[in-house]
């Protein structure tokens, strides 16, 4: 009996504890609900301004790219809201990205919800309108630009938002942006100039329309208008220049006025490259005579080239500015087999107290690993600099630059 | 009822013993004012409805099954408080996590049962209960002031410019979260000291 009336007791609490409990979560359970999706939708809501629902249609697309991670379609059709990552030589780890791109191809919205890239380089911090300029946009990006100061860093944000937009264009989910020759012609400079970096921008003279600078020395890209057309024409440090059409096709031998107007132009800004690579061999190959410079086609990093002599035996000298956690300057020495004789540069670590480990760095050791690489047996290992990523990269950047300008020197001299 | 005593069975005996108790749910919700009323609104409801069911059923409640009985009652509203916050304060739920759940087995609402419903009518047991809640609620709102402002340098989550520069941080972690409350206590303490030697003086 005792036993009973306790568990009579307890059932009868616990009955009706759970019939309130019942009745309670008719009234909270779909408001429970609808907080949950909400905070759920908040990150979405932030570049889709007025979204109400949103559905994960990234396992439906096709072409998926890495950078992107996840694909989001508005439910009452406004728009898309991607997930995706840009990565820089700068950066610890992927600057994560929240994307709004409305149903008519224009951007509503973008955020950055990590960023993971030298904060000295934050171009949201250099440029605090920069973030705000990609909203209206189409996928052309017309009126984005980059960062001063912060440019690997806001190339790779940008490149990042056209891979994204490039998604939903290919999957027909919205109109491609209209790009003006002008753009165009800008854009391909990283293609057909890939050692021009940095480019800072300035307004023509003539026919000149635009002139850009690589900040490295490298060169200089001019948007010139030629006829009825537009075209590019890059000049690198050594004087050459070529001419590229919209198309991206090589059209130097049909604009001849234009190569003699950017040309001048190129002569009024001269350098001393040449001057500093052939003191240079004097001091690594003593003896060197015959000291020629060389012009090349090239449009990477070496920025002057020579052939010179010494016991008989011709040799080729390369001076590259690629650019590592500050601007390098790079010079090889290259015999007539296509192997490094020697390498040397003006500094190869720029912050000794922050490369804390390069205090044990062997300078000398580091420079004979050099000695007898060719193009065919270079990997890139060989210029890894424990601790030091970015000047490890701008090494490797600059010794395949030297081989290139190597090939293209026995392929002919200019 | 003389002046400053029975006010309730809080003030009767030890706050800061009871403080002690406690000490959980007022560490875990005294980082962010928001939290500190919200745990206190959960701490004084939970403890009235508890209170106000056990002593209508004490005397139905065999002795022997009163310990799983009252649980069972404690667990059910907090339950239903739990459920209602996380309808209408979500973001509070968020902020007091697990320790809200915790609430149903925190030894002051099983106290505040098991000594003071359980033995007294309705009225004292409401009473005291309104106490006990408010007087938790006060030590968590203070705690949460000078963690917030000193600690965080924010108030109600938002940013005080000019505290920025002179925030600790520490205040704001585990260690200070303890260490504000033993201030707390210690005024507590005095508070009672006093209350209970102007208490004496005024019996004799």
């Amino acid at each position: 009996m005792k036993l009973l009336k306790t568990f009579v007791i307890l059932l009868v609490i616990v009955a009706l504890f759970g019939g309130a409990m019942y009745g309670l979560n008719l009234y909270t359970g779909p408001i429970i609900e609808k907080n949950n999706a909400g905070a759920a939708n908040d990150k979405l809501n932030a570049v889709m301004p007025g979204g109400t629902g949103y559905e994960d249609i990234t396992a439906t697309l096709s072409d998926l790219p890495a950078s992107v991670t996840e694909v989001h379609k508005e439910t009452s059709g406004l728009g898309y809201v991607i997930l995706c990552t840009a990565e820089s030589s700068y950066s610890t780890a992927p600057m994560e990205i929240t994307l709004g791109v409305s149903a008519d191809g224009k951007i509503s919205g973008v955020e950055i919800t990590a960023y993971n890239d030298t904060e000295s380089f934050d171009f949201r911090a250099k440029d605090p309108n920069y973030l705000t300029s990609y909203i209206g946009q189409d996928s052309a990006l017309a009126d984005v630009g980059l960062v001063a100061g912060s440019t690997f860093s806001s190339t790779a944000f940008k490149n990042a938002i056209t891979e994204a937009m490039g998604i939903l264009i290919a999957n027909d989910m919205i109109a491609a942006g209209v790009k003006g020759d002008d753009q165009i012609l800008t854009e391909l400079i990283a293609t057909v100039a890939p050692g021009f970096t940095k480019l800072t921008e300035e307004a023509g003279i003539g026919n000149i329309q635009k002139i850009l600078t690589a900040e490295n020395g490298t060169g200089f890209a001019y948007i010139v208008k030629s006829g009825d057309a537009t075209v590019l024409a890059i000049v690198n440090a050594m004087g050459v220049c070529k001419v590229y059409n919209v198309e991206g096709a090589d059209v130097t031998a049909e604009n001849d006025g234009v190569v003699t107007e950017v040309t001048a132009h190129a002569a009024t800004k001269p350098n001393k490259f040449t001057d500093d690579l052939t003191a240079k061999i004097g001091r690594m190959m003593e003896g060197a005579a015959d000291i020629t410079p060389v012009a090349l086609d090239t449009f990477n990093t070496v920025v002057s080239a020579a052939s010179f002599t010494l016991d008989g035996a011709t040799y080729y000298g390369f001076y590259a500015r690629s650019i590592g956690f500050h601007q390098m300057d790079v010079f090889f020495v290259i015999d007539e087999n296509g192997a490094i004789t020697k390498m040397d540069a003006k500094q190869f670590i720029f912050d000794e107290e922050y490369f804390m480990a390069f205090g044990g760095m062997d300078v000398g050791a580091y420079k004979d690993g050099f000695v007898g690489i060719t193009g065919e047996t270079f990997t890139g290992d060989e210029t890894i600099i424990a601790t030091a990523t970015m000047t490890s990269n701008a090494m490797k950047e600059a010794t395949q630059d030297a081989f290139d300008a190597f090939n293209a020197l026995k392929g002919g001299a200019q | 009822m003389k002046k400053g005593t029975k006010t309730s069975y809080l003030l009767k005996g030890t706050p800061s013993a009871l403080l002690v108790l406690g000490a959980g749910f007022v560490m875990a919700s005294s980082h962010d004012i928001r939290a500190a009323l919200g745990m206190g609104a959960a701490v004084l409801v939970a403890l009235l409805l508890s209170s106000i069911v056990v002593s209508a059923l004490h005397k139905v409640i065999p002795a022997y099954v009163k310990l799983p009985a009252y649980l069972l009652i404690i667990t059910g509203f907090v339950s239903l408080i739990s459920m209602f916050m996380q309808a209408h304060f979500p973001e509070i739920v968020d902020m007091l996590g697990v320790h809200l759940a915790a609430l149903a087995v925190s030894a002051v609402i099983y106290r505040d049962a098991e000594e003071v419903a359980d033995h007294n009518g309705e009225a004292t047991s409401i009473k005291t209960a309104i106490v006990t809640g408010i007087f938790f609620t006060v030590v968590m709102v203070a705690c949460a002031l000078i963690r917030e402002i000193v600690g965080n340098a924010t108030l109600w989550g938002k940013p005080i410019a000019f505290m920025q520069e002179y925030k600790i941080s520490t205040i704001a972690g585990v260690f200070g979260g303890y260490l504000v409350l033993a201030i707390v206590m210690a005024i507590i303490n005095k508070i009672t000291k006093l209350h209970h030697h102007l208490d004496e003086e005024e019996e004799n």
